[in-house]
C-alpha cells in the first residue's frame, strides 16, 4: 500500500513535469502579451495608472463601434443558432445517409472558411457589381451594411452551429418523443417541455461560440465594409496601424480590454451550462 | 377493456413485420408477446400504442376502432425498453408529465405523482433526477408515468431487458403484482421465454409476423402447438425416431404420438426432464458434462450412436452421475411431438 | 405530411444560401464576357509574384505549429490520465483563455510587448533573441501565437480521442509486458490516437492557412496575407484565390478523414 501511494506521488510530480513545457510556453506566449495589454490599457499619459483610456473608449466613436460589434455578434449568434439547429435537424432526420455525410463534411469546410476569401466570394455574388445584384437589379450597397455583414458571417456561423448541435440532436432519444406522445403531448409540447430544455445548453453553447466568432472577426469586415459599419475590431486595427490621432496610442489597448471583458461575460454564461448538458446527453 | 388486433399487416421495405396477426386480449389479462427478434412482437405493440400504423387491418381498444387515432390521443400507457425518462425533469415531473400536458393544477399533479411513486415503491424519490437512479428504479418511474393517466391498456416493450438478472426477476414480480392489483389489461413484449412464462396469464408466441400459439404458460410449455414453439419455449432434445402407426420408436421404446407425424423418419422432441439416466456398463452413452443447478442437475450425455442428449436429474444424484460415467438413457412414457428429421440428435436450447 | 414539408423547405433554402455564392464564384473565375471561357485566372495565381514563397512559408509555419501543439498538449493530457488529475482544471483554464482573447486584441498585446521588450532589452544579449524570433522568413513569434490559438481546439480534439482509449490500462499492460516508456508512447498510445492526432493537426493547419489578422497586422507575408495583397484590383484573380483556399480546406479535411478512417 505504501509503495502504491509512493508511486502515485511520484506520478503526480512527473505529471506536472510533463505539463511544464505547456505551462511555460503559455506563460510566455500568452501571459506576457496579456499583461502588457492590461498594463498599457490602464497606463496614463505622463506615467501612473488610471482609467483615462478606458473612459475614452466609453465615448464616441468607440462606444458606438463596441455597441455595433455586440449587436452584430448577437444577431449572428441568435440567427445562426436557430437556423443551424433547424438545418441540422432537417439533415439528421432525413433518412439519407449520403445527405447527412455530405452536409457534415461541407459544414466542416465552411465553418473553417472565413477571412478575406469569404468576403471576396460574397462581393462577387452580392457586391455592387455582383452577379445576383445585377440579375435582380438590387442596386448598390446591398452588402455593405450591418445586415449584409450578418448575412456573410452566417455563412460560416450556421455550419459551425450544425457541427456543434449535431451530436446533441443525435443524443435526443426517440423514446423521449414517443414517451411524450404516449402521455398525450403534441409534437410542439414535446419540444417545449423536453426537446428544447434538453438541447438548451448545447444551443446556448453554440450561440456563445458563434458570438465569439463574429465578435472577433476582422478580416472579412475589413475587406467588405471598410469603415462604413463601425466595428471594434476595425477600430483596434486602425489604432494599431497608426491610422489615428496622436495621443490615442493606448486606445487600442483599452478597446482590447473592453473586448476581452465582453467575451469573458458571454463565456461565463456558457461554461456552467455545458457541464449539465453533457450529463443529460451522455 | 379488451384489445383486439384484427388481421394486422405491416412491412418495412421488403421485410414483413406483421403478416396477418389476429388476437384478442381480454379484460384484465396480462398477455406476453414472445418470439425471437424480428418476429413482429414490438411492431404489434407499437400498432396498439399508435407509433406504427398497420398497412392493413385494425386495432380495437374496448370495441372502438383506434387504427387511425394518433398516438397522443390513445388510452394506452407505455413503458419502453430503457432510458425513456425525460432527463431534464425530476422524477415527480416525469410521472406527472401527462397531467402537465393536460394542464391539470399543480396540486393534483403532485399528489397523483406521489401516489404513483408510492405504488411502485419509490415514495420520496420525487425530487431526484433520472441520472441519479439505477436502471431498475428508472423503469419503476417509467411504469408510474405510464399509469399516471389511468390508461385502459398498459404496454410494456421489453421493459426488463436492459437490467441486471437479479433486478429483472424482482421487477417482473413487481409488475405482475401491480397489474393484478389494478386489474389493467396489459401487453408484455419479451424475447425471454422464462420471463414470459413466469408473469403472463397467456403467452402469444410469434414467428415471422404470425401467431404460432396463444395459450396459458403451462400449456405452451407442455403442449406446444408447433415444433417452433416447442423449440423456442424451454429446452428441447431432438432424437431420431421411426414412426410406426400411432407410435414412434426411439431408443428401442415405443412412445405414443402427439398429433400427426411429418413422415416416417422424424425427430422426436423430448424435454430434458422427460429423459431418465441411469448408470449402466452396457448403456448407450456416457456423461459428457454435468452442471449443478440446485434442485436439479443438467447432464449432457454423449450417445454412442452419435449426437447428444440433455437430461435433468434430481440435484442429489449429481454426485453419483459424474462425467465419464457410462449410462443408459430412457424416456418417460408420454405422448411426444415430432418434427421433420434434421440431423443427428442435438438438443436445442433457447437463445435467451 | 407537415414534417416532410418543413424539411424540404429548410434544405432548399439552405442549398440556395450555401451553394449559389459558390457556384457564382466558380462561374466568375472561368467566364468573362469579352474572353468567354478561360482558366486564365487560375493560371495567374501560380504565376503571381510571391505565390510559392508565401505558400511555402505558411506550410512551414503550419508544420511547426502542429509539431509544437502535439509536443505540448500530448504529454500534459497523458499526465492528467496517468496520475496527476489535479492538472485537469489548470489545463482546461489555460486552453479556454485563448477563446476569450480575440486575435485582434492578442496581436495588440504581442505588438506592444515586442516594442516594449526591444526598448527595454536594447543593451542586453536578450535583444538579439527578440530580434531573431521576429525574423521575416520564419517568424517564431507567429508560430507561438498560432500555437496559442490552435491549442483550445487541438486540446479538445485530443482529449476526446483519449477518452475513447483506456490509457491507464494500456500503459499498465504494456509495462507489464516489459515495454519501455518511449515504446509505450510511440508504439502503444499514439497509434490508438491516430484520428484524434489527425483531427488536431487538421484544425491547427486550417487555422494557420486561414489566419489573416495577426500576420497582417504584424506585417508578415503569409499565404492568407499574400492573397489579399496580390488580388489588388484584379477581381477575377481574387475570387479564384478564394475558391482555391476553400478547396485547400476541403482537401485538408478529406486527408484528415482518410487518416481517421484507417485507424478504425
Amino acid at each position: 500500500m505504501a509503495g502504491l501511494t509512493g508511486s502515485r506521488r511520484r506520478g503526480g510530480g512527473a505529471g506536472w513535469l510533463a505539463a511544464a513545457p505547456l505551462l511555460v510556453v503559455t506563460l510566455i506566449a500568452f501571459g506576457i502579451p496579456t499583461v502588457v495589454l492590461g498594463v498599457g490599457a490602464f497606463s496614463v499619459k505622463g506615467g501612473g495608472f488610471g482609467f483615462d483610456n478606458l473612459s475614452a473608449t466609453m465615448q464616441e466613436p468607440y462606444i458606438g463601434a463596441l455597441w455595433s460589434s455586440v449587436k452584430l455578434s448577437a444577431v449572428v449568434a441568435i440567427l445562426g443558432a436557430v437556423l443551424g439547429a433547424f438545418l441540422a435537424q432537417a439533415v439528421l432526420t432525413s433518412r439519407s445517409g449520403l445527405l447527412r455525410e455530405a452536409v457534415l463534411t461541407a459544414s466542416g469546410v465552411l465553418a473553417n472558411f472565413g477571412g478575406v476569401p469569404l468576403a471576396f466570394i460574397w462581393i462577387a455574388t452580392l457586391g455592387n457589381s455582383g452577379v445576383v445584384t445585377a440579375a435582380l437589379g438590387l442596386g448598390s450597397g446591398v452588402l455593405y451594411n450591418f445586415w449584409g455583414l450578418a448575412l456573410v458571417y452566417l455563412y460560416f456561423s450556421i455550419p459551425l452551429m450544425v457541427l456543434v448541435i449535431a451530436p446533441a440532436l443525435d443524443g435526443l432519444k426517440p423514446q423521449w418523443r414517443e414517451a411524450a406522445l404516449n402521455n398525450g403531448a403534441s409534437t410542439w409540447q414535446f419540444w417545449r417541455h423536453v426537446g428544447i430544455p434538453v438541447l438548451g445548453p448545447a444551443l446556448l453553447g453554440g450561440g456563445v461560440l458563434l458570438f465569439g466568432g463574429a465578435f472577433a472577426a476582422y478580416a472579412t469586415a475589413a475587406a467588405m465594409v471598410g469603415a462604413s459599419v463601425p466595428l471594434v475590431t476595425l477600430q483596434i486595427a486602425d489604432a494599431l496601424t497608426g491610422n489615428v490621432l496622436i495621443g490615442y496610442e493606448n486606445i487600442a489597448l483599452a478597446l482590447s480590454v473592453d473586448m476581452i471583458v465582453i467575451a469573458l461575460l458571454v463565456m461565463a454564461v456558457y461554461l456552467p451550462l455545458q457541464k449539465r448538458s453533457s450529463r443529460w446527453l451522455a | 377493456m379488451t384489445v383486439e388486433l384484427r388481421e394486422l399487416r405491416r412491412s418495412f421495405g421488403g421485410t414483413v413485420a406483421l403478416d396477418g396477426l389476429s388476437l384478442t386480449i381480454e379484460q384484465g389479462e396480462l398477455i406476453a408477446f414472445l418470439g425471437p427478434s424480428g418476429c413482429g412482437k414490438t411492431t404489434a405493440l407499437r400498432c396498439v400504442a399508435g407509433f406504427e400504423r398497420p398497412d392493413t387491418g385494425a386495432v380495437f381498444i374496448d370495441g372502438a376502432d383506434v387504427t387511425r387515432v394518433p398516438a397522443n390521443r390513445r388510452d394506452a400507457g407505455m413503458v419502453f425498453q430503457s432510458y425513456s425518462l425525460f432527463p431534464n425533469l425530476n422524477v415527480r415531473d416525469n410521472v406527472a408529465f401527462g397531467l402537465r400536458v393536460r394542464r391539470r393544477p399543480t396540486s393534483e399533479r403532485h399528489s397523483r405523482a406521489a401516489e404513483l411513486l408510492e405504488l411502485v415503491g419509490l415514495g420520496g424519490f420525487g425530487e431526484r433526477y433520472p441520472h441519479q437512479l439505477s436502471g431498475g428504479q428508472q423503469q419503476r418511474v417509467a411504469l408510474a408515468r405510464a399509469l399516471a393517466l389511468q390508461p385502459k391498456v398498459l404496454l410494456l416493450d421489453e421493459p426488463l431487458s436492459a437490467l441486471d438478472a437479479k433486478v429483472r426477476v424482482n421487477l417482473r414480480e413487481e409488475i405482475r403484482r401491480l397489474q393484478l392489483e389494478l386489474g389493467i389489461t396489459t401487453i408484455f413484449v419479451t424475447h425471454d421465454q422464462e420471463e414470459a412464462l413466469s408473469v403472463a396469464d397467456r403467452v402469444a408466441v410469434l414467428k415471422s409476423g404470425r401467431l404460432e400459439q396463444v395459450a396459458p404458460p403451462a400449456e405452451v410449455y407442455d403442449r406446444p402447438a408447433t415444433p417452433f414453439v416447442a423449440e423456442f419455449v424451454g429446452t428441447m432434445n431432438h432424437l431420431p425416431g421411426r414412426v410406426s402407426g400411432e407410435t414412434v420408436e426411439v431408443f428401442g421404446h415405443f412412445l405414443p404420438l402427439d398429433g400427426a407425424a411429418p413422415g416416417e423418419e422424424v425427430d422426436v422432441l423430448v424435454r430434458p426432464e422427460a429423459v431418465r439416466v441411469s448408470p449402466s456398463e452396457e448403456g448407450r452413452g456416457f456423461i459428457l458434462a454435468s452442471s449443478f443447478r440446485g434442485s436439479i442437475a443438467r447432464l449432457r450425455v454423449q450417445l454412442d450412436s452419435g449426437g447428444e442428449v440433455l437430461a435433468d436429474v434430481p440435484g442429489h444424484e449429481a454426485v453419483r452421475l459424474a462425467p465419464g460415467l457410462k449410462v443408459d438413457v430412457t424416456l418417460v412414457e408420454r405422448p411426444v411431438l415430432t418434427a421433420p428429421r434434421t440431423a443427428v440428435a442435438a438438443p436445442v436450447e433457447p437463445v435467451a | 405530411m407537415a414534417g416532410v414539408t418543413w424539411r424540404r423547405l429548410t434544405l432548399g433554402v439552405a442549398a440556395v444560401y450555401f451553394l449559389v455564392p459558390l457556384a457564382i464564384a466558380v462561374w466568375f473565375t472561368v467566364y468573362n464576357e469579352s474572353l468567354g471561357f478561360s482558366l486564365g485566372a487560375y493560371g495567374r495565381i501560380v504565376s503571381a509574384p510571391g505565390f510559392g514563397e508565401s505558400l511555402l512559408k505558411s506550410l512551414l509555419l503550419g508544420a511547426a505549429v502542429i509539431v509544437l501543439v502535439l509536443l505540448l498538449a500530448l504529454p500534459a493530457l497523458l499526465a492528467v490520465r496517468l496520475g496527476a488529475p489535479g492538472l485537469r482544471p489548470v489545463l482546461e483554464t489555460i486552453t479556454t483563455l485563448p477563446l476569450i482573447v480575440p486575435p485582434i486584441t492578442y496581436v495588440v498585446g504581442i505588438a506592444n510587448a515586442l516594442r516594449g521588450g526591444t526598448d527595454a532589452l536594447a543593451a542586453t544579449p536578450f535583444w538579439q533573441t527578440l530580434i531573431s524570433i521576429q525574423d521575416e522568413d520564419f517568424p517564431v513569434v507567429l508560430v507561438l501565437a498560432y500555437v496559442m490559438l490552435a491549442l483550445p481546439f487541438a486540446y479538445r480534439s485530443l482529449d476526446t480521442g483519449l477518452r475513447a482509449v483506456d490509457v491507464r490500462t494500456l500503459v499498465e499492460a504494456a509495462r507489464n509486458l516489459g515495454a519501455s516508456w518511449p515504446y509505450v508512447l510511440f508504439r502503444v498510445i499514439l497509434p490508438n490516437l491516430r484520428s484524434a492526432v489527425a483531427g488536431a493537426s487538421f484544425l491547427s493547419l486550417a487555422l494557420v492557412m486561414g489566419e489573416y489578422t495577426i500576420a497582417a497586422l504584424m506585417g508578415y507575408r503569409t499565404f492568407p496575407v499574400w492573397i489579399v495583397t496580390v488580388s489588388g484590383s484584379d477581381g477575377q484573380l481574387s475570387v479564384a484565390l478564394s475558391v482555391l483556399s476553400l478547396g485547400l480546406i476541403w482537401l485538408l479535411l478529406l486527408t484528415l478523414s482518410g487518416a481517421g478512417r484507417k485507424s478504425k
